[in-house]
């Protein structure tokens, strides 16, 4: 595709923007060792060199080396600098978007440490001031920023479908009197969701509902703010990224909650946690942590009793790889299993080793690129068939429909489930 | 994006597997889009889910919520799930002929 000067300059100008020491450390620190393949479930499925990380961070090295450095800039050729051309542009679109998750998988392997998808995602950035992301994860980002959440959910069908929720709660046996509260001030529990549990998967804020309902907490959930993703991490739109995050903060601040309590998400905690502070220049005032988390938390403390008798089926986890790999929600799920499902297996490898599911780095919502995102999934596939499994589960939505689709695919014939689901099933109320 | 061939019949669809042209639609082209997808032959239930989406898209732009469907059909949530197997998204609101939502689906 043919993009203007003036574009391309956008795009230069943003790199030079973003120039701090640690960048450049990393655009000059690959020593091509390739070793990175092998951690790369897209290398692994294809083979194509396009694929390898260390050429992933060529495309935005070669850039670097064109305009930051002097001999970049009188004799190019000699130390792979490269122009900024058309050319470039189109393979970077189709790989630093279409052909990396940021699972970050070959950061950890690394062998010098070259912290890969951050140099991924400053390539994505300069896409994106370039006006250049794939229109399906632009169109996710702009209904976030427009409507308050990615699905473009009116507040009034938010509400009625809480109410109808509850509603139904209150006929399970033991939740007569069980509440999913709205816009409650003062509470200790800021409780956020993936638009897609009400619009589409809602069984799993019930599931949370009990468990908060077991735990005896103090919570809410807001009817303004209350997406926990945030595609501007993927699309690379640092600014975009910072007000979203901005409505949050916020949110908690006006409903003046303890602890703002993130979903089951990867991407999500990744950016409102860990990038967030950040982005909005501003430390958080209350506690933010992952519902896995707080969940391990109700356990610990004997806020709630699970029977893992209730779970029989035999069960294996997907790690997904923003929360495990890259924000140290590891053992947390492996602890609330223990205690909630009989028979638990570990899929190899796992932990921070664990394969991507295919549809991070917002690949599932890119359906420009869908054909990859499934075929590079069957690294997933047999990784689930070889456990024998008959229930996955992983605390991430945007897993969990990967997931789905991968089962049907690759025809693995299981349930995939989230963790509130699971714990929910293994209350025992006192 | 991409084509697929159901029964000799050719659509233009998006990397998802969702009709290119939503217009295009109509019954015979739902159950072309059931079978291929693993819904299998849609009974008074399905049509029923169906129709209601289709004509919340037409009136909204938008897919309605799962719970608004239900109630539509008269069904309880499990059921949307066991009827359409690959869930309301990727299964209902495609078979329905509606272009792929927004977000993670």
């Amino acid at each position: 595709m043919t993009i203007s000067d003036e574009r391309k300059r956008q795009g230069l100008d943003l790199l030079s923007e973003k120039m701090t020491g640690k960048l450049r450390t990393h655009l000059n620190s690959c020593v091509h060792c390739g070793l990175c393949g092998e951690s790369c479930h897209y290398y692994l499925t294809y083979g194509e060199d396009k694929y390898l990380p260390g050429h992933k961070v060529d495309l935005i090295a070669g850039i670097y080396r064109r305009y930051h450095t002097l001999m970049g800039r009188v004799a190019p050729s000699w130390i792979g600098a490269h122009d900024l051309d058309d050319e470039r542009i189109d393979e970077m679109i189709d790989v630093i978007y279409g052909g990396c998750a940021m699972c970050g998988r070959c950061t950890l392997h690394c062998s010098v440490g070259v912290d890969i998808s951050f140099l991924v995602r400053t390539a994505r950035s300069m896409l994106a001031a370039m006006d250049l992301v794939p229109a399906s994860l632009q169109s996710t980002v702009d209904a976030a920023v427009t409507t308050g959440n990615n699905m473009g959910i009116p507040q009034k069908d938010l509400v009625d479908t809480l109410l109808w929720l509850e509603e139904d709660l209150h006929m399970e046996p033991g939740f007569e009197h069980a509440e999913i509260p709205l816009n409650r001030k003062g509470v200790n529990v800021l409780y956020t969701l993936n638009p897609r549990e009400p619009k589409f998967f809602p069984m799993s804020i019930s599931a949370m509902a009990m468990v908060f309902h077991a735990a005896d907490e103090s919570w809410t959930l807001s009817t303004d703010y209350y997406d926990v993703t945030n595609y501007a991490y993927y699309s690379g739109d640092d600014g975009i990224a910072a007000e979203l995050v901005q409505r949050l903060f916020n949110e908690a601040g006006k409903l003046e909650a303890k602890t703002l309590v993130l979903a089951e998400c990867g991407h999500g905690p990744r950016a409102i946690r860990w990038e967030g502070p950040r982005w909005i220049q501003t430390p958080y005032p209350f506690r933010a942590l992952t519902v896995v988390e707080l969940m391990a938390e109700y356990i610990r403390q004997g806020r709630i009793t699970l029977d893992p008798a209730k779970n029989r089926e035999t069960m294996t986890l997907h790690d997904p790889c923003n929360l495990a790999r890259d924000g140290g929600v590891i053992e947390e799920p492996r602890f609330i299993l223990k205690h909630a499902a009989a028979n638990f297996i570990e899929m190899t490898p796992n932990r921070e080793n664990n394969y991507c599911c295919g549809g991070g780095g917002g690949q599932l919502a890119m359906g420009e690129f869908a054909e990859r995102r499934l075929r590079v999934a069957e690294l997933k596939a047999d990784q689930i068939r070889r456990t024998g499994a008959k229930i996955v589960v992983t605390p991430c939505h945007n897993c969990i429909d990967q997931l789905m689709e991968v089962n049907k695919e690759y025809q693995l014939g299981v349930k995939i489930k989230t963790m509130a689901e699971v714990v929910a099933d293994a209350l025992v109320l006192r | 994006m991409g084509t697929i061939i159901i029964d000799e019949r050719e659509f233009e669809v998006d990397g998802d597997g969702f009709l290119q042209d939503p217009h295009i639609w109509d019954k015979e082209v739902a159950q072309l889009l059931a079978s291929h997808d693993g819904t299998g032959e849609l009974n008074d239930v399905h049509w029923k889910v169906i129709n209601f989406i289709r004509e919340y898209w037409l009136e909204n732009d938008m897919a309605p919520m799962v719970r608004a469907l239900c109630q539509a059909a008269g069904i309880r949530l499990r059921e949307v799930y066991e009827l359409f197997p690959m869930g309301p998204a990727k299964g209902a609101c495609k078979i329905a002929g509606l272009p792929k939502p927004d977000g993670c689906v």
